[in-house]
């Protein structure tokens, strides 16, 4: 509890003068590795989300295409029906839990404070506890491989009674269980931060309804994420209550009902998909104006239906348990809320084709990601339009088709959207562009093989092909669309590698490349307006800002007749990033420690309670460390700036970050 | 039993053609229908004709705006790509927003859904509209008016069928799925109804979440332990209709599957009546294969399976998780076993030895399952692999084969997936 | 319960500039006031499960049976009173008047632990009557329900101790009453979930 933490007292230069019992103090940047474990920067935290993500993506993608494998023939006895079951759980809990929604963390952490013209989120310290807790509740959930007895055999939804005791004897749900709680924790944590973060933290001028897309679509996530996750805290808890201290939950013997699961589990989890979708959402509306040459269109609108999307996503969770049994009514009630969520996406899609319209249309990877996917999203929605038709549904459920449909969905206008990100701003963080002709080949493969993948399925399913099946017969037409499948698979997973090689090639390329400076896009938002990479304080001064898309004004005037204007060029509109003096949230090791005793408590809970124990003290003592060390260290010096200037900061727009005075009780 | 026929398979279908488009993949269709027995697109019942029709308009409908969206994409990329913007100072139209267009792409889609809204719900309510059915039947030598309803039963991995003529049945008065009151037939993987009536179905499970589903009859229903689902099926046609369970249920999930005869009116009352004719034992003789099968048949599988008339007439308490195995009084009469994933006849219509005794044999080879080697005090889920000797094997088979009427040649012939 | 300060009767923030947040609450409140939203559904959805479930007994006894309504009555205005005493508190070191801040602080942690032990004192005598933590889905989802409330209060009393010792301290001072604000936000929440629970779990008698 930093509930003793007084907040800082940066603007009137006064030193801290008092280390609470003397004992800690804050470590300080050196250059070194620890940088990064113990850095408070929402940057590195940010990168380091994505770089975790980006290797829980390519765990997933193995487990993919093991399964698309073993699909590839009826009857194949490539992999036995108990490991197939295992690890098409785990392609999905790893592919939602570990990628897509860290990687989408990569951005909300990196992004928000440069879109909103801040030094660093409201918590850095609450920050870097959020990776650090989340990279331990990954990698607590892969153990169950080694230590486990296997990882969880459940499926992703985990449907009691079948992740009982009595149907799942090894300890793998009990990983997934726990892991997932321990993640949740993380993203509870990191969605109170960012959502503070955008509310009171936004630079002078930038309101509510001018803050970009991107940066309301995160915002949309994170209060999602704020309410969803307690849901699915309770139910994991409930399954771990069951499976490890007998309590009967969900035991049809006891008289428990199954459907209390399923209700809990969808309550969080069609939320959830909004939770995946809306980052992405947020950034291809950032692209696609960037390489259209023209604002987004009809930004209220944009805003306004994401909110109406978050929002809608709340009472349509009862679609995915429309052959359940919960009766004639509700299933009708659940089938209509969920055709109107149609609307405010159409509207969404209908937009970003109106910022085309009429534009100059750069097909730069990025934008070609980010058409790929307005298109792809746009099949994966209307197909999600035939599952909201509840008759309909009963045959399609538990089908491929609807393995089709989310994957269209969540790869398609996920997934996709997450790369048309990287390739955008992978220059703002990294300082040289990504190669731009290998980028083309990335999508273009990425594409085919996408389609290739997922496309077919829709096929299997209306043939009458059942979703988590570990083989098929032939006779049944099949056959053909599997081969064609697993075909696609293959190219996919070689697009993403060839990603890789493009990462690793453009790095070695870049020294002899120019530098592609502030603004390589000719973007609108505010983190073009600093130089790439982005300087550790961020901005040299707080921009005040006038307008929406206020970067792209102090490059552009619009004139009365309407015809664009250029009054500067980026490079001398943009900050030089050479301010000395910024003094910025000291590193701590305290949110590593403390994330290092949770998964010392879950092994505790599954093995022997006296890990419990040990855990419970890292965790206890780190908090207590943490509430001790000073909220800054006096000492420390200014990272990679000589600045000993804690006074010269008049227009106390420091105040924000120093007043951060981290706050754990969140995790109470 | 004249008219059970293969259904017909259309060469190609339409809406295949139209869903392909829409995934960009317009290859798939022309060559893809093939034979299909759990094509969700080929409906044999009014239930499942009503959802294809919706599902036919509503597919229309997202073609359309999926070829607008598609196409005005593809059409913007022709028109108005450029290079790159090098030394290119010139900007479009700084068009921001437009109300009016915007409030009409609001209510447009808004429009749209308020159609499949309506066709929704006229196909919803007449899907869950039931009519009181009455059906003549004879059980042994009575004529009874029965309301024809079936009770399904799911566990790991396998249905149970369960028809009661006489009651009245609902949920309270079967009460517990462990624990059902006797039923006039007792049969498992294939369920068996009268053509052209609306059968209900009572769906349950005796251990984890199943899903009961014939695509061609209609869509599924769950299987949940502790509740019976209401459900109905019909059939337009005599044939036989192959089904999946579609709830993930554990281990062998994908080899948990059913049939469903649909026979004529004729067919069904002799098909009742042959069901509801128990067992006696066979006499005794030790040079007789049968006689020796029996004898296994008491010593090694009694304890699970019921042969009605012979080892008990009360249903059984299995010694497995869900504590019911497959009843096998009319083994023979059904066309497929072990869940639904064997035949019990060859294609030549010849008793399927070499199958059943592998099933005998290493049931775990043919289907997974935990039924061997567990910890102490767990409960097996799956048929044991009970060492038996080749010798009792083809005894059992021998004996098996005793056990009910052949079905006749155009089931056996419809049986066979190709 | 105390909102955003206005800046004009802002008299104890000179650490912190009241508009360099844009809502003008600070980053921990808003925090805490967030933290306080999830919770919300966290409790939801266990007193929803609590009254899917109050009936299920599997033939043994329910909490419904066992419920002893004076006892529980006590209990509850016991923490409810903390919750007044905690306006005391908050309201005493914003007069920067320490001496009683702290005074308060200490009773109200005493009433929750008051409250604790009658909660522990419930526990034991619905065990002994042989509602089980495994007995039945009614006695789980109770025991789950209302331990879950306890450990919630246990974590409030941690709190207002840590606050307590830092006053001795003279860390806390009427500058940071704030930081009393924010747990008090804390502290009257669990009350209130409290009140939700007693009425709607004790009080509505079971069908």
């Amino acid at each position: 509890m930093a509930i003793i933490e007084e907040p800082l007292a940066l603007t009137s230069g006064e030193q801290h003068a008092e280390r609470p019992l003397g004992v800690l103090t804050r470590p300080q940047a050196n250059g070194s590795w620890k940088d990064w474990v113990s850095t408070v920067d929402h940057k590195k935290i940010g990168i380091m989300y994505g770089v975790a993500a980006m290797f829980f993506f390519l765990l997933g993608g193995l487990e993919a295409l093991l399964i698309r494998t073993q699909l590839a023939f009826p009857e194949s006895g490539f992999l036995s029906a108990d490991v197939y079951n295992q690890i098409f759980t785990m392609h999905g809990v790893t592919m939602i839990f570990l990628f897509v929604m860290p990687f989408a963390a990569a951005f909300a952490n990196y992004l928000i404070p440069l879109q909103i013209g801040a030094r660093d989120v409201a918590f850095p310290r609450l920050n870097a506890l959020s990776f650090w807790v989340w990279l331990s509740g990954a990698i607590f959930l892969n153990t169950s491989w080694i230590v486990g007895g296997g990882g969880a055999d459940c499926g992703w939804f985990c449907y009691s009674p079948n992740s009982g005791i009595t149907f799942s004897p090894t300890n793998g749900v009990d990983f997934y269980a726990i892991g997932l709680l321990i993640t949740g924790i993380a993203s509870l944590v990191s969605a109170v931060n960012l959502a503070v973060t955008c509310l009171n933290m936004r630079a002078p001028g930038m309101s509510l309804f001018r803050m970009p897309v991107l940066t309301w679509m995160l915002l949309v996530t994170q209060f999602l994420l704020a309410f969803a996750l307690p849901v699915i805290t309770v139910a994991l808890l409930l399954l771990l209550f069951d499976r490890q201290f007998d309590s009967q939950f969900f035991d049809p013997e006891a008289g428990a009902d199954p459907l209390l699961w399923q209700h809990l589990f969808w309550i969080f989890g069609h939320p959830e998909v909004y939770i995946i979708i809306l980052p992405s959402f947020g950034i291809i509306s950032e692209v696609i104006p960037a390489f259209s040459r023209k604002p987004i269109f009809g930004y209220s609108f944009m805003v306004f239906s994401g909110i109406a999307i978050g929002f809608m996503g709340w009472g349509v969770w009862a679609h995915h348990m429309f052959v359940s049994g919960i009766g004639p009514i509700s299933v009708f009630a659940f089938s209509m809320a969920t055709m109107f969520i149609a609307v405010p996406t159409g509207v969404k899609i209908l937009n970003w084709l109106a910022t085309m319209w009429g534009g100059k249309l750069h097909f730069s990877t990025a934008m070609l990601f980010a058409v790929g996917t307005v298109t792809m999203f746009t099949i994966g929605g209307l197909s999600g339009v035939t599952h909201s038709l509840a008759p309909a549904d009963t045959q399609q459920t538990d089908t491929y088709y609807i393995v089709a449909h989310f994957h269209y969905v969540i790869f398609g206008g996920g997934v996709l959207g997450l790369f048309a990100g990287v390739y955008f701003w992978w220059p703002k963080v990294f300082g040289h562009l990504l190669n731009e002709r290998r980028g083309k080949i990335h999508f273009w493969t990425m594409l085919i093989g996408f389609n290739l993948t997922f496309g077919p399925m829709h096929v299997l399913g209306l043939q009458g092909m059942s979703r988590r099946i570990n083989t098929y017969s032939s006779g049944f037409g099949f056959e053909f669309w599997n081969l064609v499948a697993t075909i696609g698979s293959y190219i996919l997973g070689a697009s993403v590698l060839y990603f890789l090689w493009n990462v690793y090639k453009s790095k070695k390329e870049a020294p002899n490349l120019p530098a592609p400076g502030p603004d390589p896009w000719d973007a609108r938002s505010l983190e073009w307006s600093i130089p790439s990479p982005t300087p550790e304080h961020n901005f040299d001064e707080i921009p005040v800002v006038e307008s929406q898309d206020d970067w792209w004004f102090r490059k552009y005037n619009i004139e009365d007749d309407g015809s664009v204007v250029r009054i500067s060029s980026a490079e001398d509109a943009a900050q030089k990033g050479d301010a000395v003096g910024v003094h910025l949230p000291s590193p701590s090791f305290w949110p590593l420690v403390l994330a290092i005793g949770l998964p010392l408590i879950g092994y505790g809970v599954i093995f022997n309670l006296w890990l419990c124990v040990v855990g419970g003290l890292l965790t206890g003592g780190a908090i207590y460390a943490w509430v001790l060390e000073p909220v800054d260290d006096p000492d420390a010096d200014g990272h990679g700036h000589d600045d000993h200037h804690d006074g010269d900061d008049p227009d106390g727009e420091l105040a924000t970050v120093g007043a951060a005075g981290d706050d754990t009780e969140g995790e109470g | 039993m004249k008219t059970i026929r293969k259904r017909e398979k259309p060469v190609s279908d339409s809406r295949k053609r139209l869903l392909g488009a829409v995934a960009l993949i317009g290859l798939i269709t022309a060559g893809c229908a093939g034979d299909a027995e759990l094509d969700t697109l080929q409906p044999q019942s009014d239930n499942a004709r009503d959802i294809d029709t919706l599902l036919d308009r509503v597919l229309v409908i997202a073609g359309v705006i999926g070829v607008l969206v598609l196409g005005a994409v593809v059409y913007m990329a022709k028109k108005q790509r450029v290079k790159s913007y090098d030394g290119d100072d010139e900007f479009p139209e700084q068009i921001s927003h437009n109300n009016t267009l915007e409030i009409g792409w609001t209510i447009v889609p808004a429009i749209i859904m308020v159609v499949v809204a309506v066709l929704t719900t006229v196909a919803h309510f007449s899907l869950n509209e039931t009519e009181a059915n009455a059906y003549e039947v004879e059980v042994e030598g009575d004529s009874t008016s029965w309301e024809p309803k079936i009770v399904v039963v799911g566990q790991q991995w396998w249905w149970e069928f369960r028809y009661y003529f006489t009651e009245d049945v609902d949920a309270d008065f079967l009460d517990d799925p462990r624990n059902l009151p006797p039923a006039d037939i007792v049969t498992a993987g294939q369920m068996v109804i009268p053509t052209g009536q609306e059968v209900e179905l009572l769906v349950t499970s005796r251990d984890v979440i199943h899903s009961f589903w014939i695509p061609a009859l209609n869509g599924k229903r769950d299987a949940r332990p502790g509740f019976f689902a209401p459900w109905e099926i019909s059939a337009d046609e005599p044939g036989v209709y192959f089904g999946q369970c579609t709830e993930f249920c554990g281990l062998s999930h994908a080899k948990m599957r059913m049939q469903t005869i649909a026979m004529d009116d004729a067919d069904f009352q002799n098909w009742i009546d042959e069901q509801m004719v128990p067992q006696s034992a066979p006499p005794e003789n030790p040079d007789d294969p049968v006689s020796r099968g029996a004898a296994a048949f008491l010593a090694n599988c009694s304890s699970c399976h019921l042969v009605e008339g012979f080892n008990g007439d009360e249903d059984i308490a299995a010694a497995v998780v869900s504590q019911a195995a497959p009843n096998l009084t009319h083994f023979a009469s059904r066309t497929t076993f072990a869940g639904g994933i064997l035949n019990t006849y060859t294609e030549d219509g010849e008793w399927n030895r070499d199958d059943i005794s592998q099933w005998l044999r290493a049931p775990e080879v043919v289907k997974e399952n935990y039924a061997n080697g567990l910890p102490d005090g767990e409960l097996p889920r799956g048929m044991p692999n009970l060492g038996l000797s080749e010798r009792m094997i083809s005894d059992l088979v021998a004996y098996l084969e005793t056990l009910g009427q052949k079905p006749s040649a155009e089931i056996l012939a419809a049986t066979e997936v190709e | 319960m105390a909102t955003a300060t206005a800046p004009a009767t802002d008299t104890h923030h000179d650490a912190h500039d009241p508009h360099a947040t844009n809502t003008g609450i600070s980053n921990n409140k808003l925090a805490m006031w967030l933290f306080l939203s999830t919770e919300c559904l966290l409790f939801g959805a266990l007193i929803s499960t609590y009254l899917i479930y109050k009936t299920r007994g599997n033939g043994e006894v329910l909490p419904t049976d066992l419920f002893d309504i004076p006892f529980t009555s006590v209990s509850s205005f016991v923490l409810l009173m903390s919750s007044l005493t905690m306006v005391l508190a908050l309201s005493a070191f914003g007069r920067n008047d320490l001496d009683r801040g702290k005074a308060w602080l200490l009773v109200t942690a005493m009433l929750g632990a008051v409250f604790m032990g009658g909660q522990a004192y419930e526990f034991t005598a619905f065990y002994e009557e042989g509602l089980g933590y495994t007995t039945n889905p009614a006695a789980s989802a109770f025991y789950t329900l209302t331990g879950f409330h306890g450990a919630h209060v246990s974590i409030g009393i941690i709190m207002l101790m840590s606050l307590w010792v830092a006053a001795n301290q003279g860390k806390l001072t009427g500058k940071n009453s704030e930081t009393v604000e924010i747990v008090g936000l804390y502290w009257h929440f669990v009350d209130l979930v409290w009140i939700f629970i007693f009425t709607v779990i004790y009080l509505i008698p079971p069908e």
